[in-house]
């Protein structure tokens, strides 16, 4: 309880700068910062997989189909956002489901691949089916979000709503991770052979992990598609997929606030090399450090600077050692 | 009836025959011992009866069931669960969490519950956990992590963990390897206290003080192959097993 209160306050106190933010800060800072959401919500989603000892590294494949569906569906069909949103997230999680029945026998490297191949296959589809998505040219004019007859049209309004989607899913994806089916799954991550000799049937709860991640990616998606209003096949490819991964790495596996961390840090601090080459070098850098100097992530890092402390505290006698 | 017999269990890595043949009984609220000099398929066999392999051929029937070719999880959930050579436990969770684990089978988690209540286990699966921690001696170190406690410790919870399952018939693989004689002797009163309370046991040991003065009956295997059974005493007379164990003598080479 006394540890909890100051992480508390901490929450309370960046929830109301993010509410506060469209007012002090500039447009630009209210689209960055609904980028970051969006990346949030892919890089936590990834987490169940990757607990249960899963490496997918074609997370950004179920955004790409979340991300046409909806448009699709608001642009020909004229759906509400609240039903094409859904419709995006249900195909994202069904393609998963499809994917990752046969795929997820495969340990390690292998399973791997599949997804690999899978986010390569679906950037292609987007980009070869033109009548549908008009491939290369790329699909233009999605409406803005239209929620309960309401359309969101400011950036404002919009950010709004990518702040309440991120924490939505993030209070979900805690509430699972937190409960007993989120220990299945790090038992699973841990000793899939004891977890198996104990009843447990890996295989549906390593599907269920993947598939609640694809819904969840195609939610960040289909938002996605109706903030930029303009999708890309190439936008999808293997490289979203490997810096959701890299955000989960560099944030730290250890914790639920690892792949929050790491997403925020790197989609912000990455921000002035956004579509150019760089990006990529900026990346693998911040991977590198990582694994080199803190393996742990991010999220270990308080904790090695109070370490460090102490350990000069103890070296160097001085009165508030004794303290 | 017996509660676990094979029949021809037989499994082939290449052209390796690491189990051939092997047909093995074990009665109702037995304690029966697996031996065998190393590479004699006795882990093989584990994993076979356990359903981490699939036999080449040949039929395990247990509690009157055919249960060859079942997926471990299935195999669990009827009631036969093993443990595990060296220390496989899930190391970052505590002692708890580990048993907690333990009780998968026999708990009921809706969406409700993972979603809206503020408990992970509710409390008489805690106190269930909490009961069989205390059996197995280890209700002092019920809090700490997994990868923390001392070996023996470590060995006992992986028997902690298999109890809370339920099983009807026990696997224990290697249960005292590693313990001095105070802790092996102590694990080994465990293993007939859990017989005494109506779960039968079949182990595979290295240990042949623990394995003699514990085991009721003794199968020993060798290059795959039943090469005898009985009582400890006819086992560890055995020319046969002698043999395979020191190795024949010269004039027989």
């Amino acid at each position: 309880m006394r540890r909890s209160a100051p992480i508390a306050t901490a929450l309370l106190v960046v929830l109301v700068l993010l509410l506060l933010l469209p007012f002090g800060g500039g447009d630009y800072y209210v689209y960055l910062l609904a980028l970051v959401f969006i990346n949030v919500i892919l890089s936590a989603s990834l987490r169940p997989s990757l607990t249960c000892g899963q490496l997918n590294i074609g997370h950004s494949a179920f955004m790409c189909i979340g991300a046409y569906t909806s448009a699709l569906l608001a642009k020909n069909l004229a759906v509400p956002f609240e039903i094409s949103l859904l419709g995006g997230a249900v195909l994202a999680a069904g393609v998963g489901l499809a994917i990752g029945y046969p795929s997820l026998r495969l340990r390690g490297v292998y399973f791997a691949m599949v997804t690999v191949a899978f986010v390569e296959a679906t950037r292609l589809v987007a980009q070869i089916w033109v009548p549908l998505t008009r491939g290369n040219a790329g699909l233009s004019g999605v409406p803005k979000p239209r929620i309960l007859g309401m359309t969101l049209a400011t950036r404002t309004s919009q950010y709004y709503l990518a702040l309440c989607l991120m924490l939505v899913v993030l209070l979900i994806l805690y509430k699972l991770e937190y409960s007993r089916l989120g220990l299945v799954w790090k038992s699973i991550g841990m000793a899939d052979n004891l977890a198996q000799s104990l009843g447990v049937n890996i295989a549906n709860y390593k599907l269920l992990a993947f598939t609640l991640g694809c819904f969840f990616a195609g939610v960040a998606g289909a938002f996605y598609a109706h903030f930029i209003r303009f999708l890309f096949p190439p936008e999808f490819g293997f490289l979203l997929a490997t810096n959701i991964l890299v955000y989960n790495f560099v944030g730290g596996r250890g914790h639920f606030a690892g792949p929050i961390v790491g997403a925020v840090f790197l989609s912000l601090l990455s921000e002035p090399f956004r579509g150019s080459p760089y990006e990529t070098i900026f990346y693998s850098i911040v991977m590198l450090l990582t694994i080199l100097f803190l393996p742990g992530g991010l999220i270990t890092l308080p904790g090695k600077l109070v370490g460090l402390r102490r350990r000069r505290t103890v070296t160097a006698p001085s009165p508030s050692s004794a303290v | 009836m017996p509660i676990l017999e094979t029949r021809d269990l037989t499994k082939h890595f290449g052209g390796l025959a690491a189990v051939s043949h092997v047909g093995l009984t074990v009665g109702e609220g037995e304690i029966v011992g697996l031996i065998g000099p190393n590479g004699a398929g006795k882990t093989t066999c584990f994993n076979l009866l356990s359903g981490f392999l699939r036999p080449t051929a040949g039929t395990i029937v247990f509690g009157g069931e055919d249960i060859t070719g079942l997926r471990p999880h299935q195999v669990a959930a009827r009631g036969l669960v093993r443990t595990f050579q060296l220390t496989t436990l899930f190391h970052e969770m505590t002692a708890l969490e580990n048993v907690l684990l333990g009780l998968h089978l026999h708990a009921r988690a809706g969406l409700r519950q993972v979603l809206f209540s503020r408990r992970i286990f509710p409390p008489d699966e805690v106190a269930r956990s909490s009961e069989i921690l205390a059996f197995t001696g280890l209700a002092a170190v019920a809090d700490q992590l997994a990868r923390n406690l001392p070996h023996g410790h470590q060995r006992v919870l992986g028997i902690a963990m298999a109890l809370a399952a339920r099983p009807r018939l026990l696997l224990l693989d290697e249960p005292v390897t590693g313990m001095n004689l105070e802790e092996s002797g102590r694990v080994m009163a465990l293993v007939k206290t859990i017989r005494d309370r109506g779960t039968t046991i079949l182990l595979v040991e290295h240990n042949m003080k623990a394995v003699m003065g514990t085991c009721e009956r003794i199968v020993v295997l060798n290059f795959g192959q039943k090469l005898a059974e009985g009582t400890p005493a006819a086992v560890s007379t055995s020319a046969a097993v002698i043999e395979a164990y020191l190795g024949a003598g010269l004039e027989h080479a």
